[in-house]
């Protein structure tokens, strides 16, 4: 991040020249415009880069300065609106039957780490019907497989998969006092109950780590179902197990006619860790630990028109410790629209309506949202300057009823290549 | 466009790139051996060997996805085309504008590889049970059809020549070449490379084989009077 930081404004330069109208660098054209191949299709091999700049309009911090406020932070140290990001994803093919899926990431130069890992499996060759297993994609909502930047419209994300609520899974507020003074604190917040070091919260449903289990998924020409039972939940995917339960989860679609999809999905886990609930005195399987998600989506796309509805409604349930108890369960609405129209051929305009709000609890002194509700428009577009190479700008405004910064307006640029 | 004197169209189809290469139309002395008589067109024809087998066309990796993608047909990458370098009189007399089919079907564009004049319209019917979204970013043709389904079909019209791509919007895998040329001096190769070039005027020329965004040659073909000339060539 500190490198992309110095480098901002000659990158913001740099993407201004081509959005002048500058055609079609001459060292893209070098670029891959295709997945590499080895040994006749045994190996593919694919990748994701994109360079993402941004500058937030602030008095007190001056011309470009960073996320203040961290809306856009997807941990403690991360901003999706700052971020060089580098995707490799192979996937090979063991047999007709089956193939190994993997993908490696890196993030601001970072030493990559493992995103994806899982074995897929086509037990009939003739049904449309598989098993994953491994660390697999997001089975919950429709976004969640969307994340790559060249599968996003703008550059900034719905706030249900990135926005850093105040909750952690591996520590609790022992009373409805101390979850109220966390309020917008979501990208650094601390818990007297469990781990009391200072971390980021969790997300509703986390866009940028992927859970680990087993997937199973079926489709016909007018459904598409798939269920997967995983070791982490949706706003904390895990690898390695830290309460020994288990999230279920479920998705249909329905292509209900040409052009529009309608989604249905579901999730219900323990996400606390146990050590956590240890010490505030649960009982294992008490289901005082739960995270339980619904959510509803819609696509229609014609022409040139392209619209997404998505709406989520999650439950976290906390065991009570301390008065003033907390109400259960916790509760987070997120509703987005996003919608891509385009103008001509390799460019288009978008724009993106969301909302995050909270339940309301009570603490010894008033009654408030357990977190501050947060709004965000972003309205944008991109320009193709070759099929796979994408520039993308993009002005974002946010606004937070608490916490540090109760709004923020930020310009972004984003440089997305593909192959 | 109509010849008036001698002319001559020089095609600079060589560049590695996808970038489209024109055909630009001046004035110039006739191709070697051509004489101002009347005689019988004759052909070229011959075989393109492809010195390296087609790379197989890739699906970027699913891992995104929850299960397989839906099978799909594997375009067929063996086709060149093989066209005169230097088009001799006559080659820009006024034709009738004519019709093409690129069809959408399994996740592939069919033909991979078309060859048309200029003037002519290509129609992009989709015959999948989903949406798709021809584009293109070309030079000489920057068209977006949009999204429409199965049953559906939209064209357009090439009016410029040179080498359009062509992509689906929605399947990145999806792509296919139409080569737009100024003249009818061109062929596709059949499924064993065979091509035949027919009604060309007596002469000498300078034949290319292009093959997936790469011209080899030229070589040099001499065609006598109603006589089809053998020429054979490899692609890179």
């Amino acid at each position: 991040m500190r490198i992309l930081t110095r480098r901002g404004p000659a990158l913001v330069t740099l993407v201004a020249a081509w959005a002048l109208g500058a055609s079609q660098p001459a060292w893209a054209q070098g670029l891959p415009s295709e997945p590499i191949v080895v040994g006749g299709g045994w190996l593919t091999i694919g990748g994701d880069v994109s360079a993402t700049f941004s500058c937030a309009e602030t008095a007190a911090e001056g011309a470009c300065a960073g996320d203040a406020g961290f809306f856009n932070y997807t941990d403690y140290e991360h901003s999706a609106l700052r971020m060089l990001r580098v995707d490799v994803s192979a996937a090979v093919r063991a047999t007709d039957r089956i193939s190994v899926l993997g993908e490696v990431r890196s993030e601001n130069g970072g030493r990559p780490q493992p995103y994806a890992l899982f074995v897929r499996v086509k037990p009939w060759a003739g049904r449309d019907f598989d098993v994953q297993a491994g660390r697999v994609p997001p089975t919950f909502g429709a976004f969640a497989r969307r994340t790559y930047a060249a599968d996003n419209l703008l550059i900034g994300y719905p706030l249900a998969y990135q926005y850093l609520t105040s909750l952690r899974a591996d520590s609790l507020p022992a009373s409805a006092d101390e979850l109220l003074r966390m309020r917008g604190r979501g990208w650094l917040s601390s818990f007297s109950v469990g781990n009391t070091t200072p971390a980021n919260g969790l997300p509703l449903v986390s866009a940028f780590r992927w859970d680990t289990g087993v997937q199973l998924h079926a489709a016909n020409d007018r459904l598409d179902g798939a269920m997967s039972i995983t070791t982490g939940t949706l706003s904390n995917p895990l690898v390695g197990d830290d309460n020994a339960g288990r999230q279920l989860a479920g998705r249909l679609v329905v292509r209900a006619g040409a052009g529009l999809l309608i989604g249905l999905s579901g999730a219900r886990g323990p996400f606390l860790a146990r050590a956590a609930t240890r010490t505030a005195g649960l009982e294992a399987e008490s289901g005082e630990d739960t995270q339980t998600a619904w959510g509803a989506d819609v696509e229609y796309s014609r022409d040139y028109y392209l619209v997404r509805v998505e709406a989520i409604v999650s439950d976290w349930r906390l065991p009570a410790v301390a008065a003033p108890a907390i109400e259960r369960p916790l509760r987070a609405r997120s509703a987005s629209i996003e919608g891509r129209y385009k103008i001509r051929p390799g460019l288009y305009a978008a724009a993106r309506l969301d909302h995050l709000g909270f339940s309301e609890i009570t603490g010894s002194a008033r009654r408030d949202t357990w977190d501050a509700p947060v709004t965000r428009v972003e309205v944008g577009g991109g320009y193709s300057l070759q099929r796979n190479l994408v520039m993308k700008l993009s002005f974002q405004h946010n606004t937070r009823a608490g916490g540090r910064l109760t709004r923020l307006d930020f310009g972004a640029a984003q440089l997305v290549f593909w192959f | 466009m109509t010849a008036s004197g001698p002319r001559v169209v020089s095609a600079a189809l060589g560049a590695p790139s996808l970038v489209a290469a024109l055909w630009l139309a001046s004035s110039a002395p006739l191709p070697l051996g051509v004489e101002a008589r009347a005689a019988a067109n004759g052909a070229i024809r011959g075989r393109v060997e492809l010195l390296r087998a087609p790379a197989p066309a890739g699906r970027r990796p699913t891992v995104a996805s929850l299960g397989t993608p839906p099978a799909r047909e594997r375009p067929d990458r063996s086709r060149s085309v093989v066209y005169l370098e230097t088009a001799p009189r006559g080659a820009f007399e006024q034709q009738e504008p004519g019709r093409a089919r690129m069809d959408q079907r399994n996740e592939t564009f069919m033909p991979h590889v078309l060859a048309i004049t200029t003037g002519t319209t290509v129609e992009f019917p989709n015959s999948d049970r989903i949406y798709h979204n021809v584009f293109s970013l070309s030079k000489v043709a920057r068209f977006d059809l949009g999204r429409y389904a199965v049953g559906r079909s939209k064209s357009i019209r090439f009016d410029r020549p040179g080498i359009v791509r062509v992509f689906c919007d929605i399947h990145s895998h999806m792509n296919a070449f139409i080569l737009v040329f100024s003249h009818p001096f061109f062929a596709v190769t059949d499924a064993e490379g065979r091509y035949r070039i027919d009604n060309v005027p007596p002469g000498t020329y300078n034949v290319i084989a292009w093959h997936e965004g790469v011209a080899a040659g030229p070589r040099m073909a001499t065609v006598a009077d109603g006589v089809a000339a053998e020429l054979d060539l490899a692609a890179p």
